[in-house]
């Protein structure tokens, strides 16, 4: 379990994390989502120790990071694909990995095996591509089993085979019961693999809720009316005054945070004849643009995204 | 093609009681695993064996020097009987360098390739993290020290001929000499290398340190100058190299260039410490 209590992290004139207090809980995987220099690289330095927070604590199981004895055995992390020497061969760089934790030797077999590098094991990991790197960050976060695994950005560079590959893996981890804090600045990644989100923007946290409570939370959440009657439609849009109605055009309405049930019974009421009324979930891409659009730091002129 | 192993990416729990077995970890795990990242970089090799080429052509150099003044007309330059580890101690000026780039990269390699926060991340406890990298650094480049001694002292021998003398007590002390003071130099390199982070701001000063600062205060011929000079790291460390006695003995030489790599590593740690990785 991962516990941070008003964490904040500034680099000079930058805030780069701003009172951020969160729990990440075991036996689930928790999505870490903000676009990007929203800080969520920089939290992950801080709760490695690597980084020294301006104000705040970021514990692991109760405990600060650096005090743990053997923390590869306890935390597992994977922050940058460049972490290896280039002129070190994968197997010696996980060799003096697990020496430095006491971890045996055959662990790193059973690593180099589980993310498929055996083969170039011996190969200097200058010569890797990007995802290659990703791979043998993987298993070095695998390697001394612990019951706590963060990942910044794991897909980076990976084919979709990769992909699908990572997914996977982080429901399994988080099945047996273990922690798994993944990052990433995009939705998409994180809609099929996370139970929970966390989502900071500018440093600050704007949601941290099971999947579908942010969901629900969005005002994209709509209702859409089709009716071959423009003026009986009109009559139904004044009487919705506590939802935003909106009439595009005559014959359709789209109703804002009102349950579908409730326009059908009011369209009843009135006697609108009804071509179509659809519930329309919005997406979740859609709910993390509008949670994150004031605080992309580098938005498109103009705004304009849609 | 690379291609992760097919089965579910699940991995096997290590039993708790073996977990209980492989406890060490903590300070001699740090030292294990920056051994291991010693030898298993292609730079260390070429250091090592660069220090040894160097030394072994410094002290032919040397000998032919010596055996040229002995047998030339001019007989007031006579060198006459030479110990042949007294040559490697003359060569160790030069050749010092090359064992200074591998105290200097132990560090500085960690910046510049973006790996110190991995290493950080396997030894979150700095001051462990930079322990080991002193055991480490010590251990190989005292080893190198008396390697390369010998080497000198063997081509030294060699060249000489006639105007050798050899014994085995003043070879080994003379070894056992070159290995601590390469030792110490590089402990001192490498708290230098951990404050500044960068390789060449490490090698200049350093350099500064041992060779130029020194030269350029002793050529002052003023005496608080030399008086200074005497106490800078590179001075100190000659003066127990070559046994000299005055202005102090070699054992203060001694002394004094550890308090200078004691310091340079503290300094470094006070660093290390403070600053975001
Ligand atoms: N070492 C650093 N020095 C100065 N600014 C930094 C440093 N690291 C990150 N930042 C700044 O902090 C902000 C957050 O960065 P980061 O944590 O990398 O974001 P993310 O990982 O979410 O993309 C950015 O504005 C970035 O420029
Ligand atoms: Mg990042």
């Amino acid at each position: 379990m991962i516990l941070l209590t008003g964490l904040t992290k500034r680099y000079g004139e930058t805030t780069a994390v701003r009172d951020l207090s969160l729990r990440v809980e075991s036996g689930k995987v928790t999505g870490f989502l903000g676009p990007n220099g929203a800080g969520k690289s920089t939290t992950m330095r801080m709760i490695l120790g690597l980084d020294r927070p301006t104000s705040g604590t970021a514990l692991i199981g109760g405990r600060p990071y650096a005090t743990l004895p053997h923390p590869l055995r306890e935390v597992g992390a994977l922050l940058d694909a460049k972490a290896a020497h280039p002129g070190r061969c994968a197997r010696s760089h996980l060799k003096a990995m697990a020496r430095s934790n006491g971890i045996p030797g055959a662990r790193v077999e059973t690593v180099l095996d589980t993310v498929g590098l055996s083969e170039v094991a011996g190969k200097r990991t200058g010569t890797f591509s990007l995802g290659m790197g990703q791979r043998l960050g993987i298993a070095g976060a695998l390697l001394g089993d612990p019951r706590v695994l963060m990942f910044d950005e794991p897909v980076n560079g990976l084919d979709p085979d990769g992909v699908r590959w990572v997914r996977e893996l982080m429901r399994s981890l988080a099945a047996e019961g273990r922690t798994v804090f993944v990052s990433s600045h995009l939705m998409s990644e994180m809609q099929q693999t996370a139970d929970r989100l966390v989502i900071i923007g500018k440093g600050r946290l704007l949601a941290d809720a099971p999947i579908a409570e942010v969901l629900a939370s969005s005002s994209r959440n709509t209702v859409k009316v089709r009716s071959p009657h423009p003026a009986a439609l009109s009559r139904l849009r004044d009487r919705l005054t506590a939802g935003h109605a909106e009439q595009p055009s005559p014959g359709e309405l789209i109703v804002t945070d009102v349950p579908v049930e409730r326009v059908g019974e009011l369209a009843h009421e009135e006697g609108v004849p009804l071509h179509e009324l659809t519930a329309r979930k919005a997406s979740l891409e859609q709910a993390y643009m509008e949670l994150t659009a004031d605080s992309v730091e580098y938005a498109a002129p103009g705004g304009g995204r849609t | 093609m690379i291609s992760p192993s097919a089965t579910t990416p699940s991995l096997p729990s290590v039993p708790a009681s073996r977990r209980r077995s492989f406890d060490n970890g903590g300070l001699p795990g740090a030292m294990a695993a920056e051994w291991t990242k010693t030898w298993s970089v292609r730079s260390t090799w070429w250091s090592l064996l660069t220090a040894l080429l160097l030394m072994a052509a410094t002290a032919a150099q040397l000998g032919i020097y010596t055996t040229d003044t002995n047998t030339n007309t001019d007989p007031t330059d006579d060198k006459g009987i030479v110990a042949a580890s007294e040559i490697a101690i003359q060569a160790i000026d030069l050749a010092q360098f090359a064992v200074i780039a591998l105290a200097m990269l132990a560090i500085t390699v960690e910046y510049s390739a973006g790996t110190i926060r991995a290493t950080l991340q396997w030894m979150p406890r700095r001051a462990w993290m930079l322990m080991a990298k002193t055991a480490v650094v010590a251990c190989v480049t005292f080893g190198a020290g008396v390697l390369m001694g010998a080497v000198g002292a063997a081509v030294g021998a060699a060249i000489l001929g006639r105007w050798r003398s050899f014994s085995f007590a003043g070879t080994a002390r003379d070894l056992l000499t070159i290995g601590l003071y390469l030792a110490l130099i590089c402990m001192f390199t490498l708290g230098v290398g951990t404050a500044l982070r960068s390789a060449v701001g490490t090698l200049t000063s350093v350099f500064l340190f041992l060779t130029i600062i020194p030269a350029s205060l002793q050529n002052s011929n003023i005496t608080f100058f030399e008086r200074i000079s005497d106490a800078l790291p590179g001075v100190a460390g000659a003066r127990f190299l070559r046994g000299a006695t005055d202005p102090y003995p070699p054992i203060v030489g001694l002394l004094i260039l550890a308090v200078w790599a004691v310091a340079a590593l503290a300094g470094g740690y006070a660093v290390l410490r403070r600053r975001d990785a």
